[in-house]
């Protein structure tokens, strides 16, 4: 899966379930969007759903320090890389 | 104890016979009824004999941004909608309104029941791996006091909540706590009230308990009938209402305009039975209302009834308030014009009674056309009557044996 692959679904998701329409890729989402915790919590679903695969706690955890959308794709493209990996293993 | 003088400076309700002032005016004094054919809901409607309903039918233009819809249910977008309008009308300055000295006081019968559903069909029609679909937002709008929550949230309302769910006394406990909360200090203001979606859910238990309305399937503005010899039970509804309570000083200083006052409450167990209506404890709280308000039983002209149309319920009500006022204030049953709102009928009664206190009019009972011998023996409100409200009481009873009596005197 390419990074633009995972942009592509990260923005669907935005769109889609927060009704964030072409976010700036660097923007703070709390401060620019309202992006809150609740919304955290959708995004995690709506990544598990988009990987089609259960996040661990570990990875979970990971996420509670991200703030922008690029880095969000960062940490898709990290699950994929892992689940990548554990496919070929 | 004497505590400090607590007004009210704004109201809001949704009714199934109006939502503006206006409206609902107008469906008292001309007779108009909320109560409609039961809608289909697809899973519980079509088992329950009572089909009527104190139906919402109407457009609301709700315009909530999508940070606050997303943890809105039906129940919330109500609630939301009438706090919204209150603080609009009682025009608070911003800073007050988060400084922690406005606190919420509102409820509902059991948060979402349409939420809920959703819930119970992943449970049961679902695979596992869906299970963990149902997340923190479903519970956000869900939850007991989701109109609570949704109401601070939306606002950044940061003083004290109180999330009453005692089903048809929800509401009243809401102004009756909110008030106490001002009068004591621990807040300057309170917005309080209570709200209840359309749901078959209570409508089935009623109708399992043979409480429910049924003779009128056919006619239903006819049903509910309180202290009618016709009535045959009680018909559900759905609505929202709240209302703005401050401390005295504080509304006079900044000129707001008061719309009444709260001068008692009381709040009762019957201390048994946790369904059959109880005269000693009704009259018990009718009694420690007037008490903490410091009234006379004859300084009462106007009784709100809970009157919810039930073949004993009626009887004990009007037996409790005969024993406490004898024959003298007029006694309507508001319920006759929209059924019972559940947890937010306390609230609604309180505004329709504050908005007949402001015109000078007494609605009569609507559906009462001969009362039961057994409830005659008090003033009923037989016809519109042009005539001044000066203290009001409004009374509320809920399953559990929870019994409450507001007192609201007009300000003059």
């Amino acid at each position: 899966m390419t990074r633009e692959q995972i942009t592509a679904e990260i923005l669907n998701i935005f769109s889609r379930e927060f009704e964030i329409e072409q976010p700036g890729l660097d923007k703070d989402l709390r401060e620019t969007y309202e992006f809150d915790s609740v919304d955290a919590i959708e995004l995690l679903l709506g990544i598990e759903r988009f990987l089609k695969s259960e996040l661990t706690h570990e990875e979970k955890k990971m996420a509670m320090g991200i703030r922008t959308i690029n880095q969000i794709i960062d940490y898709v493209e990290g699950l994929v890389r892992v689940r990548g990996r554990e496919t070929h293993a | 104890m004497k505590g400090r003088r607590v007004v009210i400076t704004a109201c809001s309700a949704i009714t199934p016979i109006g939502h503006t002032r206006a409206e609902i005016v107008d469906s008292l004094r001309r007779g108009v009824s909320g109560v409609k054919t039961l809608r289909e809901d697809h899973l519980l409607s079509k088992f329950i004999h009572s089909q009527v309903f104190g139906t919402v039918d109407y457009p609301i233009a709700f315009d909530f941004r999508r940070t606050f819809r997303k943890t809105m249910g039906p129940v919330a977008y109500y609630a939301c909608q009438v706090a919204k309008e209150v603080l609009d009308q009682a025009g608070l300055p911003p800073e007050f309104v988060t400084s922690g000295r406005l606190g919420v006081a509102f409820g509902s019968t059991h948060g979402s029941p349409t939420v809920q559903r959703e819930i119970y069909k992943t449970f049961f029609g679902a695979s596992q791996s869906e299970f963990r679909a149902i997340g923190a937002v479903d519970y956000l709008k869900s939850m007991v006091h989701t109109t609570a929550v949704n109401i601070t949230k939306m606002f950044g309302i940061t003083g004290r909540v109180i999330s009453s769910s005692t089903a048809c006394t929800t509401s009243s406990q809401s102004i009756g706590f909110g008030y106490e909360a001002v009068k004591y200090g621990m807040q300057d203001a309170m917005l309080c009230g209570g709200a209840d979606e359309y749901d078959t859910t209570t409508v089935a238990v009623f109708d399992n308990l043979m409480a429910c309305s049924t003779a009128f399937n056919d006619r239903p503005r006819c049903t509910p009938r309180p202290f009618d010899r016709q009535r045959d039970g009680l018909v559900v509804g759905e609505g929202a209402g709240a209302v703005l309570l401050e401390e005295y000083e504080q509304a006079r200083k900044r000129g707001a305009v008061i719309l009444g006052e709260v001068v008692g409450f009381a709040c009762n167990n019957n201390g048994g039975d946790l369904i059959l209506p109880n005269r000693a404890g009704i009259s018990e709280t009718l009694r420690l209302g007037l008490d903490d308000a410091a009234l006379a039983t004859d300084e009462v002209d106007f009784v709100s009834a809970h009157a919810t149309g039930t073949k004993m319920g009626d009887v004990i009500e009007a037996q409790a308030i005969h024993a406490v006022y004898g024959g003298g204030p007029f006694v309507t049953g508001l319920k006759g014009y929209m059924g019972h709102t559940m947890g937010s009928c306390g609230a609604i009664e309180t505004i329709l009674t504050l908005y007949m206190m402001q015109d000078g009019f007494i609605a009569p009972t609507l559906n009462l056309e001969e009362p039961d011998e057994r409830c005659a023996m008090i003033r009923h409100t037989m016809r519109l009557r042009e005539q001044p409200i000066r203290v009001a009481s409004i009374q509320n009873f809920a399953f559990g044996g929870v019994n409450t009596n507001l007192l609201i005197k007009r300000f003059v």
